[in-house]
């Protein structure tokens, strides 16, 4: 950890950083976030367009899982419930498709990003798609 | 404060030469209801850590109890003793406590708030084990922490209580019961809280859509689609009285403030209420006394009330235990609430309510990422810097180093600053917070900075669904300068440079992080060790 002075434009922050794991910790006058490293960041999206991994979006617990391989969604139907610090989250799909894979099971701890369940376009296979029904929303 | 601790001073004159040490040790006995007191605090983090520096104060000997991931906790390295509880809900299994209890000679049992605080049969197997409960009776409890015998108790002692509270389990009975009262109602589950199953009804028009949204909730939330109907109170203040009781007496110590909340959880609380008058506040006071002695009630507690825009007030429910926000009632009044609970438990009779002064105001600093719709974040404390100053009072259960984990609630500090008045108490709690420096995992600390900052608060306009109409977002650092510190700490000191976007000097990283200097908490060699965040009142 360090107190850094950081000159931009003119005005001087102070400011406290810490490096975390896959980035860094930054607050400045009591204002505090994380600033992933920009390496991270780009081996993201760019693959997202057939597979989507919907990933934990807190560390915690995965109280139940709702969804088997093969089973098709649509956007918003619950894929699992996780719990942190007595909070309930409902994981939903983000969209229509195929389940292709579910990496996590009842009882799990679960890392902040980590995938617990990958979703193929349901486009691929017709069968599939004609019981998909699209969300109204 | 209560008890003058006579018995101590007759000691010190008469027997001058007690050497300084055992003095030290044993400041003790500055209680004398307080003699064969040995405390188990059955509960962790900020609120353990609050009990057992009380304890130490008193030198009343305290044993804490850990779970698997708390073994690192700093509550477990505060107390005298140190007990192993196993799994991570071992604070909730009152048979481990007992046996935590028997194992290391407790007298009594401090439940904090939260886990089995309020849990009547836990109060009632305590006393069963002839151990003292340090709360009010299980009798008390049942009449007053249980909602429907809380309003007949609160009907009974002449307190007014909210209109309505009638199941309704038809959109015909809700809509002749809403006929009654008048609008504006609202529809809540009958078996659950927290915010599930509550809609609010303007109108006879919305009355379906919204009865079979409630019952729909209500019904994947708690397996039960029962629904109360009441008159809404809106815009309400969310204003709550002190009581203390020792089963003979009771009496009020002001109000708090805890209007505003997000999700049904405090976020800011002060005292005095910015929003009532004087006559309010007696009312408040006297109408939360009239129920405590109604109930022979012992200990302290907490009658909630919400306030209406014409400062009508109806009672909402008692909390049978220490509340979160106590510190703000301490600081004004000048009076440790611990140290009251014990002697109470103990029998001593009720201290005379101080005369309150200045104003008081708390922020919770939540392990939640306000980035990422505030929820829970977790993650090492890699860094930890609290304020120390005239009026500012930190209360914490973390240290740099610790691992702060998914398994308990997200709370991890409550900032409190005094002032003269409101104003001063404001300024102080918003230099306090932006000196506060917690690295390692997402906290709300930018959330409280620009509430304590708004218009809305400036102004005491506050109720309990202001937050959920104030669109507010965090601010990310300025890219440039983000840029510039990755590059400080990837180079160090030697390379900081003056310049745009150039660090101008730096410590360097690589502070051992994990040497015992900094990972085993406050400790001098030969002496007690010392915890800065207790100091009540800063030196005003």
């Amino acid at each position: 950890m360090s107190w850094i002075a950081i000159e931009v434009d003119g005005k001087v922050h102070r400011v406290a950083a810490a490096r975390g794991r896959d980035g860094i910790w930054i607050s400045i006058g009591g204002r505090s976030a994380f600033y992933p490293d920009p390496r991270r960041q780009s081996t993201g999206p760019g693959s997202a367009a057939i597979h989507d991994e919907i990933r934990a979006p807190m560390t915690g617990k995965v109280v139940a899982v709702h969804v088997q391989v093969g089973e098709a969604v649509t956007e918003g139907t619950l894929l699992a419930i996780l719990e942190a610090m007595k909070m309930e989250y409902r994981l939903v799909a983000p969209r229509a498709g195929l389940v292709e894979a579910v990496h996590c099971r009842a009882g799990d701890l679960v890392d902040l990003g980590l995938p617990l369940v990958r979703l193929m376009e349901s486009a691929s296979d017709p069968s599939i798609t004609g019981s998909t029904t699209e969300s109204p929303q | 404060m209560t008890a003058r601790r006579p018995a101590s001073r007759a000691h010190r004159s008469a027997d001058t030469k007690a050497p300084a040490r055992s003095a030290a040790r044993s400041p003790a006995k500055a209680s004398p209801a307080l003699d064969r007191a040995r405390v188990l605090v059955a509960n962790r983090g900020e609120i353990a850590c609050r009990v057992l520096h009380t304890l130490r104060a008193l030198g009343v000997p305290g044993i804490a109890v850990y779970t698997d991931a708390d073994r690192e906790a700093p509550h477990r390295w505060l107390a005298d003793e140190a007990h192993a509880l196993g799994a991570n809900d071992g604070y909730l299994d009152p048979e481990r406590l007992l046996a935590a209890a028997r194992e290391t000679s407790a007298t009594a049992i401090h439940p904090g708030y939260g886990f089995l605080s309020q849990n009547a049969a836990f109060a009632q197997a305590v006393a069963d084990s002839g151990l003292v409960f340090v709360g009010p009776s299980p009798a008390a409890m049942r009449a007053l922490g249980e909602k429907r015998s809380a309003r007949a108790t609160a009907e009974r002692a002449g307190v007014p209580v909210i209109p309505g509270a009638a199941e309704c389990n038809t959109v015909a009975i809700a809509t002749e019961a809403a006929r009654r009262i008048g609008y504006p109602v609202l529809l809540k589950a009958a078996g659950g809280g927290g915010g599930k199953g509550m809609r609010r009804v303007v109108g006879a028009g919305e009355m379906a859509t919204a009865f079979a949204a409630a019952q729909r909730e209500a019904r994947a939330a708690f397996a039960d689609d029962r629904l109360l109907i009441e008159k809404l109170i809106h815009p309400a203040r969310h204003v709550e009285v002190q009581i203390l009781g020792d089963g003979r007496d009771a009496i009020a110590l002001g109000e708090r403030e805890c209007s505003l909340q997000r999700r049904y959880q405090k976020v800011i609380e002060e005292s005095p209420s910015p929003g009532i008058s004087d006559g309010t506040r007696r009312a408040l006071g006297e109408a939360a006394v009239a129920l405590a002695r109604g109930a022979k009630y012992a200990n302290a507690g907490t009658v909630e009330f919400l306030v209406g825009p014409d400062e009508e007030f109806a009672f909402l429910e008692v909390n049978t235990r220490l509340q979160v926000e106590h510190p703000v009632t301490e600081l004004r009044f000048g009076i440790d609430l611990v140290r009251v609970q014990l002697e109470v438990a103990y029998g001593a009779p009720l201290p005379s309510p101080p005369p309150p002064r200045g104003h008081a105001i708390e922020a919770r600093i939540y392990a939640e990422d306000p980035a990422r719709e505030f929820l829970p974040a977790s993650g090492r404390i890699l860094h930890l810097e609290w304020p120390h100053r005239p009026g500012v009072r930190i209360d914490t259960g973390v240290a740099e180093g610790q691992d702060v984990t998914p398994f308990f609630d997200p709370l991890l500090a409550k900032v409190i600053a005094w002032g003269e008045d409101r104003e001063e108490a404001r300024q102080r709690l918003i230099a306090a917070l932006a000196d506060t420096v917690l690295l390692g995992l997402a906290t709300n600390q930018s959330f409280l900075l620009d509430i304590l900052a708004s218009d809305f608060f400036v102004r005491g306009e506050t109720h309990t669904t202001t937050l959920e109409g104030w669109s507010w977002a965090p601010e990310p650092a300025p890219p440039a300068l983000v840029e510039a510190v990755r590059k400080a700490l990837r180079t160090g000191p030697a390379n900081g440079g003056q310049g745009s976007g150039a660090p101008r000097d730096g410590l360097g990283p690589g502070r051992d992080l994990f040497s015992p200097w900094r990972s085993l908490g406050p400790f001098r060699i030969g002496g007690e060790a010392t915890d800065p965040s207790t100091d009540p009142r800063g030196s005003r």
